[in-house]
């Protein structure tokens, strides 16, 4: 039973993959405003859930990881039902992003004499804390997000990964299923608590 | 020196209504048409799998290229002017009008009565689902009159909306499907639904979208496509009424004119560029502007409101099953005599509303990781959310008007279209009313499953519009005649979504195809 569940995790993450498309940027670590891979994931053990495991939630940050090298800043929205004017996405995140790990690790430092990925879940939330009080208590948006770890947790929450595993059922919103079966419940996932 | 393209029929604008004329003109008769599109192509739909990606990572449109920049104006209008026009980004929701739309001032002694019946329009309306291929549920027929049952099976409900059905059943309102112009069954080529929850942009096919009725008439060269083809004016034959001649250029090369002649013109740029290019087209014979010697060419801008709200249920739902199908009641647009005017629809959602994940509790605290999903699993194990909305009809008055905006001009300096809508005393007296009744009627289906209000709201947003072109017996009061054509130009005709009188209180996309249909009649005559 737990296997059947590892493997729904990674076929979900998998398909959070396709939807998160790669762009034509350079690759994270040749850029300067690159997301520091141990400090992402050390964020991603602080706000993703435990219940994912390692397994899990590195796959989680990598898709994050995957869906930030393909965002486009100043991208033109969708438009507004009835609004003659062309909206646009806001201003490129990832700098600011990169520098809030930086400072994560920084403050780590000063807090607890060493690096944010080195200090345990508890003195890492610590840290995170007034910064998702202040984007709280929506998630929004990822590309929104005013803290990379908001938009780490946010960029999760939405996935149909997430919503599956909070109602432990093959809802699989988003992901093409055909007509067929609409009228049924959707299926316990396999060891999923419903 | 111009570059000159002569046809039968000048069909001028691409979008759902001059889709439905050039397919119906190119089957029935042997005209050569020539459809002129201001804007270009945009996502074909081999590239709809990768733009809709993106759109549901990035919230990116789309259909890029959808529209030109500083062809734009103020006011409620769409920002679509492309290949498909607003009908590309539709969600294919396609219910008819009612009877008594067509007759209020008849029945209940407010706004207009249409020169045309319900029956009248009815041939068109299924002429109009066939060729979408509209997927639908016949409701109670006293409330959803048809003679012909819709071409395809209704989307099926999910189990959401089955559990919702339910709780309706038992509140005493009838409800039925949505129809929708997605297909349940294999149509003209194109894909079944496969329930992609993005139908702003459909990645199979299964919505329907004018590029396709275009693409399968150019394949059987049975018309001619100039896109990116801005027309400035219409000019009239010297000492005649009949437009001789449409003149405009490509987006590529705006110093070389090309000027369109047809034995017929059909304006079909919808509810803002129709009567702009009318007031834009003034002459000394029609100095305000053509079909305009009356002063009615821009007025009756109309659309509907709405009141809307969600409803938490005391029910286990799972939403995002298929979150783009809904319930419908047209049970309160036929409601028999009334005391005081109100007429409305009504439909219902599943919804996340209230109940998506959260960083923080409602004392504030902060959520991480295991415990945002058990405060998520908690919302909603026992309790979900159904959004409720209702569109009711706004009166037109002359003073909603469309004008040339001098101040706000394009590139080439042409003034630029300014809608400046208003409700006029008629809606504004009874909108208390309104608002009180459809609330009412909102938190009694509400109670009926044991649930609660948990948000209202009141749009004044004019929804699905029209008017500018309104049509009429007599010419002093609108502008084309029960079949589109223009009172003051023989061969001169509206159609779609500016020929409307009212705009009822459904979505109004299928009446602008059926009136464009019926138009389509007329114009195969000659």
């Amino acid at each position: 039973m737990a296997e059947s569940r590892r493997t729904f995790l990674k076929q979900s993450a998998a398909t959070v993959a396709v939807v998160s498309l790669p762009g034509c940027a350079p690759t994270a670590a040749e850029r300067p405003d690159a997301l520091v891979p141990a400090t992402l994931r050390a964020v991603g053990e602080a706000v993703l859930p435990e219940e994912l495991g390692a397994d899990g939630r590195e796959r989680s940050v990598a898709a994050f990881e995957r869906w930030s090298e393909g965002l486009e800043p100043v991208a033109e929205m969708a438009h507004p039902y009835l609004v003659p004017e062309t909206v646009f996405t806001g201003p490129d995140p990832r700098p600011g992003w990169a520098a809030q790990l930086s400072g994560l690790d920084i403050e780590s430092g000063k807090r607890f004499g060493t690096s944010f990925a080195e200090v345990g879940v508890p003195e890492r939330r610590r840290i995170l804390e007034p910064h998702v009080r202040r984007a709280g208590p929506d998630f929004g948006r990822p590309e929104n997000a005013a803290h990379i770890a908001v938009a780490l947790a946010a960029h999760f929450f939405a996935s149909p990964i997430a919503t599956d595993l909070c109602y432990g059922r093959a809802i699989a919103k988003q992901q093409c299923r055909g007509l067929a079966g609409a009228g049924d419940e959707p299926a316990p996932l396999p060891g999923a608590a419903s | 020196m111009s570059q000159v393209i002569e046809s039968d029929v000048c069909i001028i604008g691409g979008g759902i209504s001059a889709a439905m004329v050039a397919e119906r003109l190119a089957e029935r008769t042997e005209a050569s048409i020539t459809v002129v599109e201001a804007g270009g192509r945009t996502a074909s739909l081999e590239e709809r799998t990768a733009t809709r990606a993106r759109m549901l990572a990035y919230g990116e449109n789309p259909y890029p290229n959808d529209h030109i920049p500083g062809q734009t104006g103020t006011g409620e209008m769409y920002q679509s002017m492309v290949l498909g026009g607003a009908a590309m980004h539709w969600g294919g929701a396609v219910p008819r009008y009612s009877p008594e739309d067509f007759r209020v001032r008849s029945l209940y002694g407010v706004g207009y009565d249409w020169p045309i019946t319900f029956d009248d329009l009815e041939p068109y309306y299924q002429e109009a689902e066939e060729r979408m291929g509209v997927a639908g549920e016949q409701g109670p027929p006293e409330y959803d009159p048809r003679s012909k049952p819709y071409p395809m099976p209704p989307l099926p409900l999910s189990w959401n909306l089955e559990r919702m059905r339910e709780w309706t059943d038992a509140a005493g309102i009838p409800f039925w499907t949505q129809p929708w112009a997605r297909n349940t069954e294999p149509w003209q080529g194109r894909n079944v639904c496969r329930r992609c929850d993005t139908c702003a942009v459909c990645p199979t096919g299964a919505k329907y979208t004018p590029d396709f009725a275009f693409d399968r008439l150019l394949a059987a060269g049975r018309m001619r496509l100039h896109g990116r083809t801005l027309i400035r004016s219409l000019d009239l034959a010297s000492g005649s009424d009949r437009v001789e001649s449409a003149t405009g250029f490509h987006q590529d090369a705006p110093d070389q004119p090309v000027e369109f002649r047809a034995r017929t013109f059909v304006l079909a740029a919808g509810h803002s560029w129709s009567s702009h290019l009318l007031l834009l087209s003034a002459n000394s014979r029609f100095p305000n502007g053509l079909a305009n010697s009356t002063d009615n060419v821009g007025r009756y801008m109309t659309g509907h409101w709405f009141a809307s709200g969600f409803i938490e249920l005391p029910m286990r739902l799972y939403p995002g099953i298929f979150p783009n199908n809904s319930l419908l009641s047209h049970r309160f647009a036929s409601p028999g005599p009334l005391d005081r005017y109100l007429r409305h629809d009504i439909r219902l959602w599943e919804s996340t509303v209230g109940r998506e994940a959260r960083l923080a509790a409602d004392d504030g605290r902060v959520l991480w990781g295991d415990e945002v999903m058990a405060d998520w699993r908690a919302r909603t194990r026992s309790t979900a959310t159904a959004r409720i909305r209702s569109y009711y009809d706004v009166i037109p008055t002359p003073e909603s008007r469309l004008t040339l905006d001098s101040g706000m001009r394009n590139r080439h300096g042409d003034p630029m279209p300014r809608i400046d809508y208003v409700a006029g005393r008629a809606t504004l007296d009874l909108e208390p009313h309104t608002h009180e009744t459809l609330l009412g009627r909102f938190d009694e289906l509400a109670r009926a499953a044991g649930g609660r209000m948990m948000s209202t709201r009141a749009s004044r947003l004019f929804e699905h519009p029209g008017g500018g072109c309104r049509m009429g017996d007599d010419p002093s009061t609108s502008v084309v005649d029960r079949w589109g054509r223009t009172h003051d130009h023989e061969n001169l005709f509206v159609v779609g979504a500016p020929t409307i009188v009212s705009s009822g209180c459904a979505n109004g996309t299928l009446t602008f195809c059926a009136l464009s249909l019926m138009a389509a009649e007329e114009i195969a005559k000659g």
